[in-house]
């Protein structure tokens, strides 16, 4: 009799689980993390890239029994990579109160329109992607991010990959009127000047262009020896398309924003022989990294990618977070924030992760390049 | 002696006229490809009096019909090209029944709010077809000539690709003109737009006139689509609103309702566009393409080549 009543009373619980479940999404005892990148629109192959990395790492959480038994679950927010959606976005993640977390967004100007929105709701965010130097002032403690940021990126590429890897000393910059692209561009300015460098021209173009033409014939006078390709891979492509057509022959190169296959799908011959900066190189990576690799390999048909390495790495460092602290939002800030020194860093696939006050990692970067229409690892231009 | 005295001013090459003519290229193959988008909405609006926001979407379906032809069926570039064309002419002559004939009688407000549901609709049919993402052009498809340099000299390079592009566009505009001018059917299309009820009185079948035009104007904005999507070697489903906006800015530039007055817009905004971009500030490109255009329509109200209609005195 006994066990017939808890039968029933057990049902009862199931069916309001599931007419809650079917109402708000969300299904009782379950830890929901917001993911938010651009899954639609130009930039939707990013996109694909986190969702990858993070759905590989939740499906190893989950398999292994969720954390503390609880099962994790993932809300999708698609921002289009535009500031406009991002805010929306963030509003929605926001004002869900079982969404403990958020990874993301992916780009720049997004994160840093949806991060006062997370910073009033006290709602803690990692990204595996997004490089602007100023997110970490916005973000008052609640942002992290498992990536360097464009000040080291920049200065890098100025002081090491330009003089040392391609030997080229004269750089035309074009650059993308946005949050990220003008940071980087800043940066590496500042950087130039060190490493010797001397910078013959700097263009702008506006996201969705086409015809780039113009402001190339302008930087071509100067006659650079290599182009700064400061954007996103849709429009470096078209950008390494044109260059060629109107006669540059000389190397191209650009940083994280151009490590995409599409690249090289749409750029075809003209990517050749183009350098870019990655947080992730697989084949420079260490025993797990390269494991990963392959894992990833088998799982979507495609080498593994950065950005999918950091959303991996970032769904790791929540989910050690909350084993120890519990879906918390508070709670959980207070965990990411604690993992502040060396000693006390996550390790991942993406190597050592801790956070300075301002959420910010130090991670090296490595290069990449496109050689006979595939991505290597760099190799010193002749 | 003040033999010496006067000496050709030194043009640096920042200002020289390797660069200028550059980008006069650049601006005349971007201006010719306004010029045939800009000719479509300008026949529209000449024979019906809607400003067609669709239109932009024949061109962007264009590029991706030719691209389709000859990824799935293997044509060779020419015959996807003229397919396509004939595709988008058909695409033209089907919007214009299902969305604009029921509404031939209605105010005008009602046509134009359903040619930019149109625009949406295609749009959104593209992205479900072929995915938003942007598509590379199939490069393997395009004769080999094309990326070879037909006139090099002190630094400005015109590729076979351009003078592919500007002969289209000739070609296309002459036989436009000879359409308009010198045939029956073109004779129709002008006493349409002069006044409907006399051409229908004077024998003309008024829709097939209509529909006509609209399997003229989305024929060439189909040809415009696949040279730009295989010129700059993108294509996405949004690709067609930027165009259309900026052909239809050169339409009213040129006086809309004219049609070498639209060939001349596309030229005029293209070239500028180039050379803001190219002397003035790139981040401003579009902006000055606009500035021109608003200039122009202060300075002449009708555009360039429209007809300035007397004003009539209202009898009190």
């Amino acid at each position: 009799m006994k066990n017939r009543k808890s039968f029933l009373f057990l049902g009862l619980i199931l069916a309001v689980a599931l007419v809650f479940g079917v109402t708000t999404g969300a299904t009782a005892g379950t830890i929901r993390i917001g993911v938010a990148s651009p899954f639609t629109g130009d930039l939707a192959s990013y996109g694909d890239n986190v969702k990858a990395g993070v759905n590989l790492k939740l499906k190893e959480i989950n398999d292994a029994g969720g954390i503390n038994g609880q099962k994790v679950e993932i809300v999708w927010g698609d921002d289009l990579c535009a500031p406009k959606e991002a805010g929306t976005v963030g509003s929605k993640f926001a004002a869900d109160k079982t969404i403990v977390a958020v990874i993301g967004h992916l780009c720049s100007s997004a994160t840093l329109a949806a991060m006062p929105i997370y910073v009033r709701a006290g709602l803690p965010t990692l990204s595996p992607t997004s490089t602007n130097p100023t997110i970490g002032d916005v973000g008052k403690g609640w942002f992290f991010r498992n990536c360097y940021t464009d000040d080291f990126q920049g200065k890098y590429l100025a002081s090491n990959v330009v003089p040392k890897l391609l030997g080229k000393k004269k750089v035309a910059i074009f650059y993308e009127n946005n949050d990220y692209a003008i940071g980087l561009k800043n940066s590496f300015v500042a950087g130039a000047k060190e490493g010797g460098i001397t910078v013959t021209g700097a263009e702008a173009y506006v996201a969705k262009t086409t015809d780039f033409t113009p402001q190339l014939t302008k930087l071509l006078v100067n006659k650079p020896e290599t182009i700064f390709l400061c954007g996103y891979h849709p429009e470096g492509a078209l950008i390494a398309g044109q260059s060629r057509k109107l006669g540059f022959k000389g190397p191209l190169f650009g940083a994280d924003g151009i490590d995409n296959i599409d690249y090289i799908k749409i750029g075809g011959k003209a990517a050749n022989n183009t350098y870019c900066t990655v947080p992730f190189l697989a084949a420079s990576a260490g025993p797990a990294g390269k494991k990963f690799a392959a894992r990833f390999k088998k799982a979507f048909g495609r080498d593994v990618d950065w950005m999918s390495a950091n959303a991996y790495d970032c769904m790791g460092i929540l989910a050690q977070v909350i084993a120890k602290t519990g879906p918390d939002r508070k709670k959980i800030r207070d965990g990411l924030a604690a993992i502040n020194s060396p000693a006390k860093g996550y390790k991942g696939i993406t190597g050592l992760t801790y956070f300075d006050k301002k959420g910010n990692c130090s991670k090296p970067a490595f290069v990449k390049m496109v050689k006979n229409g595939k991505f290597v690892p760099a190799v010193k231009a002749k | 002696m003040r033999r010496n005295s006067w000496v050709p001013a030194p043009f640096h090459t920042y200002f020289g006229w390797a660069l200028f003519l550059q980008q006069l290229i650049n601006g005349l193959t971007i201006g010719g490809i306004y010029a045939m988008i800009a000719v479509g909405y300008t026949m529209i609006y000449g024979v019906i009096q809607l400003i067609n926001f669709a239109h932009g979407e024949i061109y962007m379906l264009g590029a991706f019909f030719a691209v389709t032809f000859i990824t799935l069926l293997g044509l060779p570039f020419y015959v996807a090209f003229f397919l396509s064309m004939a595709c988008c002419a058909v695409c033209g002559v089907f919007l214009d029944i299902l969305a604009y004939r029921p509404l031939r009688k209605s105010p005008r407000l009602a046509a134009l709010i359903t040619a930019i549901g149109m625009s949406i609709f295609l749009q959104n049919l593209a992205m479900i077809i072929w995915g938003s993402r942007a598509k590379p052009f199939p490069h393997d498809a395009l004769p080999e000539y094309f990326e070879k340099t037909a006139v090099t000299f002190g630094g400005v390079h015109l590729s076979w690709f351009h003078l592919f592009i500007f002969g289209i566009t000739i070609i296309m505009m002459i036989g436009l003109n000879l359409i308009i001018k010198k045939t029956k059917w073109g004779k129709a299309m002008r006493a349409v737009a002069q006044n409907q009820t006399m051409a229908a009185l004077a024998g003309i079948n008024v829709n097939r006139v209509i529909s006509y035009t609209f399997a003229l104007a989305g024929a060439l904005g189909g040809a415009a689509g696949i040279m730009v999507g295989a010129y700059y070697n993108s294509l996405y489903p949004t690709m067609g609103y930027v165009a259309g906006v900026k052909a239809f800015a050169a339409a009213v530039l040129g006086g809309i309702g004219s049609v070498p007055g639209a060939m001349l817009g596309g030229v005029v905004l293209g070239v500028a566009e180039a050379l803001g971009a190219g002397y003035l500030s790139s981040l401003y490109r579009d902006g000055i393409s606009y500035a021109v255009m608003i200039i122009v329509i202060i300075l002449i109200p009708a555009g360039l080549f429209g007809k300035v209609l007397k004003e009539t005195k209202k009898s009190m």
